[in-house]
């Protein structure tokens, strides 16, 4: 026993010693003297994550950011990026709360913790952890009547939960699960454990029966599964009081119009110098209706902003930029086109549905979007033309998949509809389906913004030439979702495939029916979502092609496979123009206040992977100490008005 | 009584009205919230949401929900938020004396505008100032005021430094009431008050101008001149009373208005005041916050108008309702 203690003992010490020694965080120096909190070694697992940084910073200050409502405080979890296993800039999947992964044959993941690592609250963090989600959460029938998520289950399987240690855990399917990491990693990520210390006393199981009754009343919740799952909001991170593995925890109880997070005393990753991060002592996200928020930030009333800003803010925000004092960046994103057409492949009308099944039909719409005038005309050049695809910072990218059909070409285009047959011409010109109605393409949008108005616009114009007329009809976000869904609209124009950025470890599911949300082919998505229950099965060939490609992809966890069953769905993709792209890596403004650093100048600005600023890691970004009284002085009380 | 009886019907049939055009469009709030996900890319936890609806009892029918509703109502429980996960009573209730600042400030701006110059263009119709006024008050009524909002924000910006939008400097936000709380509000209220308050007092004086100029040109007036009553008791006396029965009226929507603030400048400023509460919550049809706070909003408009029908009795004999039954 005694020997077990002292190799444990030494381990703990000989990663310390090739380090910087520790140093205390002013932050907490008072509380520590004070003996309310423990010193930072013993607060720190035993094996620290070491951020590698290019320039180490100081600790201090305090970090404004804007957001539009109490729903945004999950934007901390998402920027917060800790995650069991997260991506790097570079897109590789590294252990990150994780102490190391270990995968056989992709169906065997064993994950081991760091030692001593604690919850925000101080309480270990354990193995006990992730069998309370497993066991007591997940396969509870109250709390999660529709069982395990389904990135757990392959093919129905559910894994073998195995406890080996305090710190070791390890999941077993019989056939690889190859979902099962980037889930984990993902912005919004899948959480197989939860703080069970804390969780205990609103499960049935564990709580004692009486005081359980009176929270539920005291909350006015339904019933104790009600409460548990109004306190267990890792992701929506509303309750001050669930601890927390992420840099900043929030200590505002809502409802409010200013939230602030303060840094995790736990928190498990340290810099070079022995500074625990994050370096930002606090967050404060003050709430402001998004439409404002440009204007407050071209204020300088924010330190760190890129949500609800938009690229046709850059000027704006640019020319205030001096006076202000930040800097305005420009970030790619990550969707694979900013906006495309989908031609509704479902959709009732059994003429249009012929129509928009010919793959002839769909490239002649394809070729008369003159791409180069949208660039030039909304996005001042600056982005990528071509097809609704993966863009040039993938490793799966492909020139060929980016510019198939996506050159302008009216006379090919023409060509190719009066060869479908498309010859017959109303008074003006215009061109008549087979049955005399005219060829009139209505696309419905979501009116969210006026880009999507002022791109149908372009293409309006260029269609007039084919002898197409488009109309736009901006809906109501829900009806217009429910419209495609249901086979009513023709063509919706909305956002591309959401990740562009993919590796081939990345399943490829956008590029397959797989979900009622694609629209270009709702029914097929849903018939896959449902198993087969509703919706219907598709019946194009290549479609089904697409979804054999991904159920194999499903099934290996070899590289070189997945990356050639990418190649193949990105073939099909690019050869039958499922999706009309426009152009892409349209620039993101980023906002970034003169006294915070660390920020890459370059980035990219993506949801999943990159939870935004997240995969950038912001418990390394620090505030400059030397101009934080004069800028905080400024930015608090205003000056008196003049008499 | 007759007058409080009447009430309750109105109520009932209110609430029946409000529920109804809450439940119109399709969906519920989680259907809002999943699509609203997706658009930003990120995926919904289907079967969270599946658990909610059932728990909120979504897939129940129409009248049962409502009852529900309802019943909760008469128990003073005004249902749940699903938007801030919290109970309506408590997210509205942390709004309503700022709302109620901003609003009170407002009216007295107003009345404390619009009736001297409301006054003055009536008995000086005509004259150079009259028209002058006139203008400024068409301009204001002309001028719509979210416009109006962003000009006035820009300009407090840039030459007082004001922060945009809100009420207050963000570091007094959830703090208690300091005095530099107080001077940070004062500071800010005056772009709210005098935006909202703009539209009102020209819409008043024009009002009063209208009103008080019939009034003028009656019969009894001019009696009163010949007889040689001194001219600023000839036009309070009588005239100006007379004239002012609208503004007792008026008073059954002010109440309703001093709870939900200007909606559309408040979304404008992000006041945070119910007003662009109230409308994030029909957006995302958040059915309890929405319904209930519009029912209190309509009780407050059923009291305020019994209200004014009480004072207008009290200053104007010619309206009560037994009166006429007497003779």
């Amino acid at each position: 026993m005694r020997r077990i203690g002292l190799v444990v003992a030494l381990l703990a010490v000989v990663p310390g010693a090739a380090r910087a020694e520790l140093q205390e965080t002013p932050f907490f120096e008072q509380d520590v003297t004070g003996g309310k909190l423990s010193r930072l070694h013993e607060r720190l697992p035993s094996d620290p994550a070491v951020a590698g940084l290019e320039t180490v910073g100081n600790p201090g200050g305090e970090l404004r950011m804007l957001m539009s409502g109490p729903k945004d405080t999950r934007m901390m979890v998402v920027y917060g990026y800790a995650r069991l296993v997260g991506y790097t800039p570079a897109l590789k999947l590294l252990p990150d709360i994780l102490a190391a992964v270990d995968v056989q044959d992709g169906r065997v993941f064993t994950l081991r913790l760091r030692s001593g690592h604690k919850w925000s609250d101080g309480h270990p963090f354990t193995s006990e952890d992730f069998r309370y989600w497993f066991e007591d959460v997940a396969q509870n029938s109250q709390l999660s009547p529709s069982g395990l998520p389904v990135t757990l289950m392959v093919q129905g399987e559910l894994p073998r939960f195995e406890v080996l240690d305090e710190t070791t855990i390890r999941y077993t399917w019989t056939r690889p699960n190859p979902l099962f990491l980037p889930a984990l990693a993902g912005a919004d990520p899948l959480y197989i454990y939860c703080p069970s210390h804390y969780l205990k006393q609103f499960h049935e199981k564990f709580a004692d029966k009486a005081a359980l009754e009176s929270l539920v009343k005291k909350s006015n919740q339904r019933n104790w599964a009600a409460l548990h799952a109004r306190m267990d909001t890792m992701y929506r991170n509303d309750n001050p009081n669930l601890p927390s593995l992420e840099p900043w925890v929030l200590k505002t109880k809502p409802p409010s119009d200013r939230f602030i997070f303060e840094r995790n005393p736990y928190y498990y990753r340290i810099d070079d110098a022995g500074h625990q991060l994050p370096y930002i002592d606090r967050v404060v996200m003050s709430i402001a209706d998004s439409k404002i928020i440009p204007a407050k930030t071209g204020a300088g009333e924010s330190d760190l902003q890129a949500r609800y800003l938009r690229f046709d803010n850059y000027t704006f925000l640019k020319n205030s930029a001096e006076r202000n004092k930040y800097s305005v960046r420009l970030w790619r994103t990550g969707p694979g086109s900013q906006l495309a057409l989908y031609p509704n492949l479902n959709v009732n009308d059994e003429t249009w549905r012929a129509l928009m099944r010919d793959l002839r039909f769909r490239r002649a719409l394809s070729l008369a979007v003159n791409r180069h005038e949208i660039n030039q005309a909304i996005y001042f050049g600056l982005a990528i033309e071509g097809q609704n695809t993966l863009l040039p910072q993938s490793p799966l990218y492909e020139p060929d998949y980016r510019s198939a059909s996506a050159n302008f070409d009216l006379r090919e285009a023409n060509r190719l509809l009066d060869e479908i047959g498309l010859t017959k011409r109303d008074a003006e010109g215009m061109r008549l389906l087979p049955d005399n109605r005219p060829l009139e393409i209505i696309v419905e949008n979501s009116g969210e913004s006026t880009e999507q108005s002022d791109v149908l616009e372009l293409i309006r114009d260029s269609w007039r030439h084919i002898g197409i007329r488009l109309f736009a009809k901006p809906l109501q976000l829900t009806l217009f979702r429910r419209r495609v869904f249901s086979g009513e609209t023709l063509m919706s124009i909305d956002k591309g495939i959401e990740n562009g950025l993919a590796t081939a470890a990345m399943p490829p599911w956008e590029f397959a029916p797989t979900s009622q949300q694609q629209l270009q082919w709702p029914k097929w998505g849903q018939y896959y979502e449902t198993k087969g229950k509703s919706g219907e099965a598709p019946d194009l060939h290549s479609a089904v092609r697409l979804k054999e490609l991904y159920d194999d992809w499903l099934g290996t966890a070899l590289q070189p496979d997945q990356s050639r069953i990418w190649h193949a769905m990105l073939q099909i993709w690019a050869d039958k123009i499922f999706s009309i792209g426009t152009v892409a890596g349209v620039l993101q403004p980023i906002v970034v206040s003169d006294r915070l650093h660390n920020v890459p100048e370059e980035g990219f600005y993506n949801w999943d992977p990159g939870a935004f600023f997240g995969i950038f890691k912001p418990d390394t970004f620090w505030l400059d100490p030397s101009d934080t009284s004069a800028k905080s002085a400024a930015a608090g009380i205003s000056p008196p008005m003049q008499p | 009584m007759h007058r409080i009886l009447i009430m309750i019907p109105t109520l009932i049939a209110i609430s029946i009205v409000i529920f109804i055009i809450i439940n119109l469009p399709q969906g519920n709030y989680f259907t809002t919230y999943i699509a609203e996900l997706q658009e930003s890319g990120e995926p919904a936890d289907l079967a969270k949401i599946h658990f909610l609806e059932t728990e909120y009892g979504f897939d129940r029918p129409l009248w049962e929900q409502y009852l529900f509703w309802v019943g909760g109502l008469l128990r003073g429980d005004l249902g749940y938020s699903f938007s801030y996960n919290l109970p309506v009573a408590k997210v509205v209730g942390d709004r309503l004396f700022l709302t109620f600042l901003v609003s009170f400030t407002t009216i007295v701006f107003t009345y404390l505008v619009a009736f001297p110059i409301g006054v003055y263009s009536a008995t000086h119709q005509y004259s150079w100032m009259d028209h002058c006024l006139t203008l400024v008050g068409f301009l204001g009524l002309a001028t719509p005021s979210f416009l109006f909002a962003l000009v006035l924000l820009y300009l407090a910006n840039v030459y007082f430094g004001i922060s945009i939008g809100g009420l207050m400097d963000p570091q007094y936000i959830d703090q208690p009431w300091t005095w530099g709380k107080i001077f940070s509000v004062l500071a800010h209220i005056w772009i709210p008050v005098i935006v909202i308050g703009t539209a009102g007092t020209a819409s008043m004086i024009r009002r009063l101008r209208a009103n008080l100029l019939d009034e003028l040109q009656k019969q009894y007036v001019v009696t009163a001149r010949a007889k040689g009553l001194p001219p600023l008791r000839a036009l309070f006396k009588y005239p100006l009373r007379m004239a002012l029965n609208p503004f007792i009226s008026d008073i059954g929507s002010l109440l309703p208005h001093i709870i939900s603030g200007a909606a559309i400048v408040s979304v404008v400023m992000s006041l945070p005041t119910t007003g662009p509460m109230l409308l994030e919550a029909l957006r995302s049809q958040d059915m309890y916050l929405a319904g209930s706070f519009l029912m209190f909003m309509s009780f407050l408009t059923v009291i305020g108008v019994f209200v004014s029908d009480l004072a207008l009795a009290v200053l104007d004999p010619r309206i009560r309702l037994q009166a006429g039954r007497r003779r």
